[in-house]
Protein backbone atom coordinates (compact mmCIF):
# COMPACT_ATOMS: atom_id res chain seq x y z
CA UNK A 1 0.00 0.00 0.00
CA UNK A 2 3.06 2.44 0.69
CA UNK A 3 4.94 2.03 -1.84
CA UNK A 4 8.72 3.52 -0.98
CA UNK A 5 9.56 4.72 -4.50
CA UNK A 6 6.65 7.34 -4.58
CA UNK A 7 7.18 8.38 -1.15
CA UNK A 8 11.08 8.85 -2.32
CA UNK A 9 9.89 10.67 -5.32
CA UNK A 10 7.39 12.96 -3.45
CA UNK A 11 10.62 13.54 -0.97
CA UNK A 12 12.70 14.94 -3.50
CA UNK A 13 10.35 16.76 -5.40
CA UNK A 14 9.47 18.90 -2.07
CA UNK A 15 13.21 19.91 -1.60
CA UNK A 16 13.18 20.51 -5.44
CA UNK A 17 10.22 22.86 -5.36
CA UNK A 18 10.65 26.45 -4.61
CA UNK A 19 7.19 27.19 -2.90
CA UNK A 20 7.28 25.28 -0.26
CA UNK A 21 9.91 24.41 2.54
CA UNK A 22 12.08 27.33 1.17
CA UNK A 23 9.13 29.62 1.47
CA UNK A 24 6.85 28.76 3.46
CA UNK A 25 8.66 27.92 6.75
CA UNK A 26 11.27 31.08 7.06
CA UNK A 27 8.16 33.26 6.17
CA UNK A 28 6.37 31.71 8.99
CA UNK A 29 9.52 31.57 11.14
CA UNK A 30 9.57 35.87 10.72
CA UNK A 31 5.91 35.93 11.25
CA UNK A 32 6.42 34.44 14.34
CA UNK A 33 9.34 36.37 15.61
CA UNK A 34 7.30 39.53 14.62
CA UNK A 35 4.44 38.57 16.07
CA UNK A 36 4.82 39.39 20.23
CA UNK A 37 6.15 42.62 19.54
CA UNK A 38 2.97 43.60 16.98
CA UNK A 39 0.35 42.14 19.46
CA UNK A 40 1.81 43.45 22.77
CA UNK A 41 4.97 45.32 21.99
CA UNK A 42 7.23 42.73 24.02
CA UNK A 43 8.36 39.44 24.01
CA UNK A 44 6.14 37.88 26.16
CA UNK A 45 2.39 36.96 25.39
CA UNK A 46 -0.55 36.80 27.94
CA UNK A 47 -1.51 33.18 28.66
CA UNK A 48 -5.05 33.69 27.32
CA UNK A 49 -3.94 35.32 24.06
CA UNK A 50 -0.91 32.72 23.59
CA UNK A 51 -2.89 29.37 23.44
CA UNK A 52 -4.99 30.96 20.74
CA UNK A 53 -3.13 32.64 18.85
CA UNK A 54 -0.45 29.54 18.48
CA UNK A 55 -4.01 27.31 16.77
CA UNK A 56 -4.15 30.48 14.54
CA UNK A 57 -0.67 30.36 13.64
CA UNK A 58 -0.96 25.95 12.85
CA UNK A 59 -4.18 26.31 10.97
CA UNK A 60 -2.61 29.36 8.58
CA UNK A 61 0.98 26.86 7.96
CA UNK A 62 -1.30 23.92 7.46
CA UNK A 63 -3.04 25.87 5.29
CA UNK A 64 -0.23 27.47 3.52
CA UNK A 65 1.33 24.01 3.40
CA UNK A 66 -1.55 22.04 1.95
CA UNK A 67 -2.38 25.02 -0.55
CA UNK A 68 1.25 25.45 -2.24
CA UNK A 69 1.53 23.12 -4.70
CA UNK A 70 -2.02 21.91 -6.07
CA UNK A 71 -2.46 19.04 -7.75
CA UNK A 72 -3.27 18.96 -11.40
CA UNK A 73 -5.94 16.00 -12.38
CA UNK A 74 -4.84 15.76 -15.78
CA UNK A 75 -1.49 15.04 -15.27
CA UNK A 76 -2.09 13.11 -12.39
CA UNK A 77 -3.84 10.51 -14.12
CA UNK A 78 -1.45 10.46 -17.05
CA UNK A 79 1.61 10.14 -14.29
CA UNK A 80 -0.46 6.97 -12.68
CA UNK A 81 -1.42 5.26 -15.76
CA UNK A 82 1.88 5.74 -17.32
CA UNK A 83 3.66 3.97 -14.30
CA UNK A 84 0.72 1.67 -13.95
CA UNK A 85 0.67 3.22 -10.51
CA UNK A 86 -2.69 2.77 -8.62
CA UNK A 87 -4.48 5.61 -6.98
CA UNK A 88 -4.70 4.22 -3.30
CA UNK A 89 -0.92 3.28 -3.22
CA UNK A 90 -0.84 6.64 -4.55
CA UNK A 91 -2.81 8.00 -1.99
CA UNK A 92 -1.03 6.57 0.96
CA UNK A 93 2.20 6.85 -0.07
CA UNK A 94 1.67 10.54 -0.51
CA UNK A 95 0.21 10.78 2.50
CA UNK A 96 3.44 9.08 4.11
CA UNK A 97 5.71 11.90 2.49
CA UNK A 98 3.62 15.04 3.03
CA UNK A 99 3.77 13.76 7.02
CA UNK A 100 7.40 13.11 6.78
CA UNK A 101 7.86 17.06 5.31
CA UNK A 102 4.97 18.07 7.40
CA UNK A 103 5.35 16.75 10.87
CA UNK A 104 8.80 18.02 11.56
CA UNK A 105 8.28 21.40 10.17
CA UNK A 106 5.23 21.95 12.30
CA UNK A 107 7.17 20.63 15.64
CA UNK A 108 9.68 23.32 15.11
CA UNK A 109 7.57 26.39 14.39
CA UNK A 110 5.52 25.36 18.02
CA UNK A 111 9.13 25.25 19.41
CA UNK A 112 9.91 28.42 17.91
CA UNK A 113 6.40 30.36 19.13
CA UNK A 114 6.70 29.22 22.85
CA UNK A 115 10.53 30.26 22.87
CA UNK A 116 9.68 33.77 20.84
CA UNK A 117 6.91 34.55 22.78
CA UNK A 118 8.65 33.20 25.97
CA UNK A 119 5.00 31.39 27.14
CA UNK A 120 4.42 27.44 27.30
CA UNK A 121 1.70 25.03 26.54
CA UNK A 122 0.10 23.37 29.43
CA UNK A 123 0.99 19.78 28.61
CA UNK A 124 3.16 16.96 28.13
CA UNK A 125 5.47 17.13 25.50
CA UNK A 126 4.27 13.60 24.53
CA UNK A 127 0.50 14.87 24.39
CA UNK A 128 1.35 17.47 22.50
CA UNK A 129 3.08 15.85 19.89
CA UNK A 130 0.50 13.62 19.72
CA UNK A 131 -2.16 15.50 19.39
CA UNK A 132 -0.09 17.40 16.48
CA UNK A 133 0.38 14.22 14.90
CA UNK A 134 -3.11 13.18 14.46
CA UNK A 135 -4.59 16.98 13.50
CA UNK A 136 -1.22 16.63 10.35
CA UNK A 137 -2.20 13.07 9.06
CA UNK A 138 -6.37 14.44 9.23
CA UNK A 139 -5.31 17.40 7.33
CA UNK A 140 -3.08 15.88 4.95
CA UNK A 141 -5.64 13.30 4.18
CA UNK A 142 -8.76 15.73 3.79
CA UNK A 143 -6.39 17.61 1.42
CA UNK A 144 -5.35 15.36 -0.99
CA UNK A 145 -9.05 13.72 -0.55
CA UNK A 146 -10.39 17.05 -1.66
CA UNK A 147 -7.11 17.29 -4.70
CA UNK A 148 -7.78 13.81 -6.04
CA UNK A 149 -11.29 12.96 -5.71
CA UNK A 150 -13.38 16.49 -6.01
CA UNK A 151 -12.83 19.18 -8.46
CA UNK A 152 -12.22 22.04 -5.61
CA UNK A 153 -8.12 21.96 -7.26
CA UNK A 154 -7.52 25.63 -7.28
CA UNK A 155 -6.01 27.38 -4.56
CA UNK A 156 -9.00 29.66 -3.71
CA UNK A 157 -11.73 26.76 -3.16
CA UNK A 158 -9.21 24.83 -1.48
CA UNK A 159 -8.35 27.40 1.07
CA UNK A 160 -12.53 28.48 1.25
CA UNK A 161 -13.27 24.76 1.71
CA UNK A 162 -10.37 23.58 4.22
CA UNK A 163 -10.11 26.06 6.69
CA UNK A 164 -13.31 25.55 8.42
CA UNK A 165 -12.46 21.81 8.45
CA UNK A 166 -8.92 22.65 9.78
CA UNK A 167 -10.29 25.22 12.55
CA UNK A 168 -12.13 22.30 13.10
CA UNK A 169 -9.36 19.72 13.87
CA UNK A 170 -7.37 22.65 15.92
CA UNK A 171 -10.37 22.92 17.84
CA UNK A 172 -10.21 19.28 19.28
CA UNK A 173 -6.62 20.34 20.25
CA UNK A 174 -7.34 23.13 22.26
CA UNK A 175 -8.65 21.01 25.50
CA UNK A 176 -4.74 19.36 24.93
CA UNK A 177 -2.80 22.18 25.35
CA UNK A 178 -4.68 23.62 27.97
CA UNK A 179 -3.54 21.41 30.31
CA UNK A 180 -6.51 19.81 31.49
CA UNK A 181 -5.97 16.54 34.06
CA UNK A 182 -4.68 13.32 31.87
CA UNK A 183 -7.97 11.71 32.27
CA UNK A 184 -9.51 14.04 30.04
CA UNK A 185 -6.29 14.20 27.73
CA UNK A 186 -7.00 10.51 27.34
CA UNK A 187 -10.56 10.57 26.03
CA UNK A 188 -9.60 13.90 23.77
CA UNK A 189 -7.02 12.16 21.90
CA UNK A 190 -9.04 8.84 21.54
CA UNK A 191 -11.67 10.72 20.09
CA UNK A 192 -8.73 12.18 18.16
CA UNK A 193 -7.65 8.73 17.18
CA UNK A 194 -11.40 7.70 16.45
CA UNK A 195 -11.55 10.70 13.83
CA UNK A 196 -8.66 9.68 12.15
CA UNK A 197 -9.53 6.75 11.80
CA UNK A 198 -13.32 7.47 9.99
CA UNK A 199 -11.32 10.07 7.54
CA UNK A 200 -8.92 6.54 6.89
CA UNK A 201 -12.34 4.84 6.53
CA UNK A 202 -13.65 7.17 4.51
CA UNK A 203 -10.98 7.81 1.82
CA UNK A 204 -10.54 4.30 1.57
CA UNK A 205 -14.00 3.31 1.01
CA UNK A 206 -13.39 6.31 -2.36
CA UNK A 207 -10.05 4.77 -3.05
CA UNK A 208 -10.95 1.24 -3.57
CA UNK A 209 -14.34 1.91 -5.46
CA UNK A 210 -12.66 4.93 -7.32
CA UNK A 211 -12.08 3.16 -10.99
CA UNK B 1 -9.05 -13.32 -29.35
CA UNK B 2 -9.82 -10.64 -26.03
CA UNK B 3 -10.83 -7.44 -26.80
CA UNK B 4 -8.92 -4.58 -24.27
CA UNK B 5 -11.35 -2.00 -24.93
CA UNK B 6 -14.78 -2.19 -26.19
CA UNK B 7 -17.93 -0.08 -26.04
CA UNK B 8 -21.16 -0.68 -28.49
CA UNK B 9 -21.82 3.14 -28.35
CA UNK B 10 -19.12 5.52 -27.50
CA UNK B 11 -20.12 9.24 -26.59
CA UNK B 12 -17.36 11.37 -25.08
CA UNK B 13 -17.09 15.14 -24.70
CA UNK B 14 -16.46 18.41 -22.55
CA UNK B 15 -19.87 19.12 -20.59
CA UNK B 16 -22.55 19.27 -22.83
CA UNK B 17 -20.50 20.10 -26.04
CA UNK B 18 -19.98 16.03 -27.69
CA UNK B 19 -16.81 15.36 -29.70
CA UNK B 20 -17.33 11.45 -29.93
CA UNK B 21 -21.02 10.28 -30.78
CA UNK B 22 -22.54 6.85 -30.84
CA UNK B 23 -19.13 4.92 -32.24
CA UNK B 24 -18.87 1.03 -31.83
CA UNK B 25 -15.65 0.07 -31.20
CA UNK B 26 -13.67 -3.05 -30.44
CA UNK B 27 -10.24 -3.41 -29.92
CA UNK B 28 -8.50 -6.54 -29.72
CA UNK B 29 -4.81 -7.65 -28.26
CA UNK B 30 -2.31 -7.94 -30.72
CA UNK B 31 -3.89 -6.07 -33.19
CA UNK B 32 -2.66 -2.27 -34.42
CA UNK B 33 -5.40 0.35 -34.75
CA UNK B 34 -4.87 4.02 -36.38
CA UNK B 35 -7.47 6.52 -36.00
CA UNK B 36 -7.13 9.76 -37.87
CA UNK B 37 -9.33 13.08 -38.57
CA UNK B 38 -8.93 16.76 -38.87
CA UNK B 39 -8.47 18.86 -36.22
CA UNK B 40 -11.16 18.68 -33.38
CA UNK B 41 -12.51 15.82 -34.52
CA UNK B 42 -11.78 13.83 -31.42
CA UNK B 43 -8.79 11.59 -32.04
CA UNK B 44 -7.05 12.64 -28.55
CA UNK B 45 -10.31 12.62 -26.97
CA UNK B 46 -10.77 8.75 -28.05
CA UNK B 47 -7.30 8.03 -27.53
CA UNK B 48 -7.28 9.67 -23.81
CA UNK B 49 -10.15 7.31 -23.37
CA UNK B 50 -8.86 4.38 -24.38
CA UNK B 51 -5.76 4.77 -22.30
CA UNK B 52 -8.30 5.75 -19.51
CA UNK B 53 -6.60 9.47 -19.20
CA UNK B 54 -9.97 10.89 -20.40
CA UNK B 55 -11.42 13.20 -17.37
CA UNK B 56 -14.51 14.43 -19.62
CA UNK B 57 -17.51 13.30 -19.89
CA UNK B 58 -18.68 9.61 -20.91
CA UNK B 59 -22.42 10.06 -21.13
CA UNK B 60 -22.38 7.04 -19.52
CA UNK B 61 -21.64 5.00 -22.74
CA UNK B 62 -20.84 1.44 -21.69
CA UNK B 63 -16.92 0.75 -21.66
CA UNK B 64 -15.50 -2.56 -20.97
CA UNK B 65 -12.12 -2.91 -20.70
CA UNK B 66 -9.83 -5.20 -19.47
CA UNK B 67 -6.58 -5.28 -17.49
CA UNK B 68 -3.77 -5.30 -19.57
CA UNK B 69 -0.84 -2.73 -19.49
CA UNK B 70 -1.40 -0.11 -21.49
CA UNK B 71 0.63 3.15 -21.74
CA UNK B 72 0.02 6.45 -23.86
CA UNK B 73 2.31 9.11 -25.60
CA UNK B 74 0.45 12.14 -25.63
CA UNK B 75 -0.02 15.67 -26.14
CA UNK B 76 0.57 16.09 -22.43
CA UNK B 77 3.83 14.72 -21.34
CA UNK B 78 3.91 12.66 -18.47
CA UNK B 79 7.12 12.72 -17.34
CA UNK B 80 7.62 14.80 -14.14
CA UNK B 81 9.29 18.30 -14.80
CA UNK B 82 11.08 18.30 -11.23
CA UNK B 83 12.75 14.64 -11.78
CA UNK B 84 16.03 13.94 -13.97
CA UNK B 85 15.60 11.27 -16.74
CA UNK B 86 17.31 8.90 -14.87
CA UNK B 87 14.63 9.30 -11.50
CA UNK B 88 11.86 9.27 -14.22
CA UNK B 89 12.89 5.66 -15.56
CA UNK B 90 13.18 4.52 -12.39
CA UNK B 91 10.04 5.80 -11.02
CA UNK B 92 7.77 4.38 -13.68
CA UNK B 93 9.84 1.47 -14.15
CA UNK B 94 10.07 0.73 -10.05
CA UNK B 95 8.14 -3.01 -10.63
CA UNK B 96 9.66 -4.03 -14.13
CA UNK B 97 13.10 -5.00 -12.31
CA UNK B 98 15.40 -3.46 -15.48
CA UNK B 99 18.96 -4.04 -15.06
CA UNK B 100 21.61 -0.81 -15.04
CA UNK B 101 22.92 -2.46 -17.99
CA UNK B 102 19.11 -2.86 -20.16
CA UNK B 103 18.90 0.83 -19.40
CA UNK B 104 21.81 1.99 -20.47
CA UNK B 105 21.69 0.04 -23.82
CA UNK B 106 18.08 1.99 -24.46
CA UNK B 107 19.50 5.19 -23.42
CA UNK B 108 22.63 4.98 -26.37
CA UNK B 109 19.80 3.66 -28.52
CA UNK B 110 17.81 6.72 -28.08
CA UNK B 111 21.05 8.74 -27.74
CA UNK B 112 19.66 10.12 -24.00
CA UNK B 113 22.54 8.70 -22.36
CA UNK B 114 24.29 12.19 -21.65
CA UNK B 115 20.94 13.56 -20.42
CA UNK B 116 20.10 11.00 -18.15
CA UNK B 117 21.52 13.39 -15.01
CA UNK B 118 19.23 16.39 -16.79
CA UNK B 119 16.09 17.36 -15.48
CA UNK B 120 13.09 16.90 -17.82
CA UNK B 121 11.69 20.80 -17.30
CA UNK B 122 15.16 21.51 -19.46
CA UNK B 123 14.45 19.28 -22.08
CA UNK B 124 12.56 20.36 -25.24
CA UNK B 125 9.89 18.79 -26.87
CA UNK B 126 11.13 16.71 -28.68
CA UNK B 127 13.82 15.37 -26.38
CA UNK B 128 10.85 14.82 -23.58
CA UNK B 129 8.99 12.82 -26.56
CA UNK B 130 11.96 10.64 -27.18
CA UNK B 131 12.40 9.83 -23.55
CA UNK B 132 8.79 9.15 -23.47
CA UNK B 133 9.14 6.78 -26.02
CA UNK B 134 12.41 5.15 -24.56
CA UNK B 135 10.12 4.49 -21.26
CA UNK B 136 7.65 2.67 -23.56
CA UNK B 137 10.47 0.73 -25.15
CA UNK B 138 11.77 -0.32 -21.74
CA UNK B 139 8.36 -1.33 -20.56
CA UNK B 140 6.86 -2.93 -23.93
CA UNK B 141 3.37 -2.50 -22.82
CA UNK B 142 0.74 -5.02 -24.02
CA UNK B 143 -0.98 -1.71 -25.96
CA UNK B 144 0.80 1.53 -26.69
CA UNK B 145 -1.35 4.37 -27.69
CA UNK B 146 0.64 7.34 -29.52
CA UNK B 147 -0.82 10.67 -29.83
CA UNK B 148 0.65 12.82 -33.59
CA UNK B 149 3.39 10.54 -33.36
CA UNK B 150 5.53 12.59 -35.41
CA UNK B 151 5.23 15.48 -34.12
CA UNK B 152 7.99 16.99 -32.28
CA UNK B 153 10.79 14.07 -32.99
CA UNK B 154 13.49 14.80 -35.71
CA UNK B 155 14.17 12.48 -38.74
CA UNK B 156 16.49 10.19 -37.08
CA UNK B 157 13.61 10.18 -33.43
CA UNK B 158 10.99 9.42 -36.49
CA UNK B 159 13.27 6.77 -37.86
CA UNK B 160 13.78 5.01 -33.35
CA UNK B 161 9.99 5.29 -33.48
CA UNK B 162 8.96 3.16 -36.55
CA UNK B 163 12.18 0.65 -35.38
CA UNK B 164 9.95 0.46 -32.22
CA UNK B 165 6.90 -0.10 -34.06
CA UNK B 166 7.94 -2.91 -36.35
CA UNK B 167 9.73 -5.05 -33.10
CA UNK B 168 6.17 -4.15 -30.95
CA UNK B 169 4.39 -5.75 -34.36
CA UNK B 170 6.81 -8.51 -34.43
CA UNK B 171 5.93 -9.38 -30.90
CA UNK B 172 2.29 -9.18 -31.05
CA UNK B 173 2.03 -6.19 -29.01
CA UNK B 174 -0.87 -4.02 -29.68
CA UNK B 175 0.06 -0.10 -31.06
CA UNK B 176 -2.85 2.61 -31.56
CA UNK B 177 -1.88 5.38 -33.47
CA UNK B 178 -3.56 8.70 -33.58
CA UNK B 179 -3.08 11.27 -36.31
CA UNK B 180 -4.17 13.49 -39.05
CA UNK B 181 -3.12 11.53 -41.91
CA UNK B 182 -2.43 7.65 -42.49
CA UNK B 183 1.40 7.39 -41.47
CA UNK B 184 1.73 3.87 -43.31
CA UNK B 185 4.23 2.93 -40.38
CA UNK B 186 2.81 -0.68 -39.50
CA UNK B 187 2.89 -3.42 -42.03
CA UNK B 188 -0.86 -4.47 -40.31
CA UNK B 189 -3.19 -2.41 -39.22
CA UNK B 190 -6.80 -4.16 -38.13
CA UNK B 191 -8.80 -1.19 -38.59
CA UNK B 192 -8.37 2.61 -39.27
CA UNK B 193 -11.22 4.95 -37.58
CA UNK B 194 -12.07 7.54 -39.54
CA UNK B 195 -13.59 10.56 -37.61
CA UNK B 196 -13.89 12.90 -40.30
CA UNK B 197 -17.03 10.89 -40.97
Amino acid sequence: MIKKYIVKKETSLEFRNNTSLFLITPTMSVLIIVFPILSENRFRVDNDLFLIVELLFLILFTTLFSIRNPLDEQRLIKELNFGSIQKKDYFYSKTVAELGIFYPQIILLLILFSGFTNTSLNSSLIYICLSVLFFCINAIMINLFFQVFTSFNNRFVQFTIIVPIYIGFAILIAPLWLGVNQEISNIYLLMYLGITLIIYAFTNFYLRSSK
Amino acid sequence: MSSFFESSNLKLGYGNQIVVDDLKISLKLSKNYEIIGKNGSGKTTLLMCISNNFIGNTFNSDIQRSKNSLMEIGSIPSLIPKLSLIENINYFLFNEKKQESTINKILNKYELNQFRADLIEDFSSGMIKRSEIAIADLKNPDVLCIDEPKVYLDENGIQLLLELLKKREYEGNSTILSSQESIISLASIERTIDLND
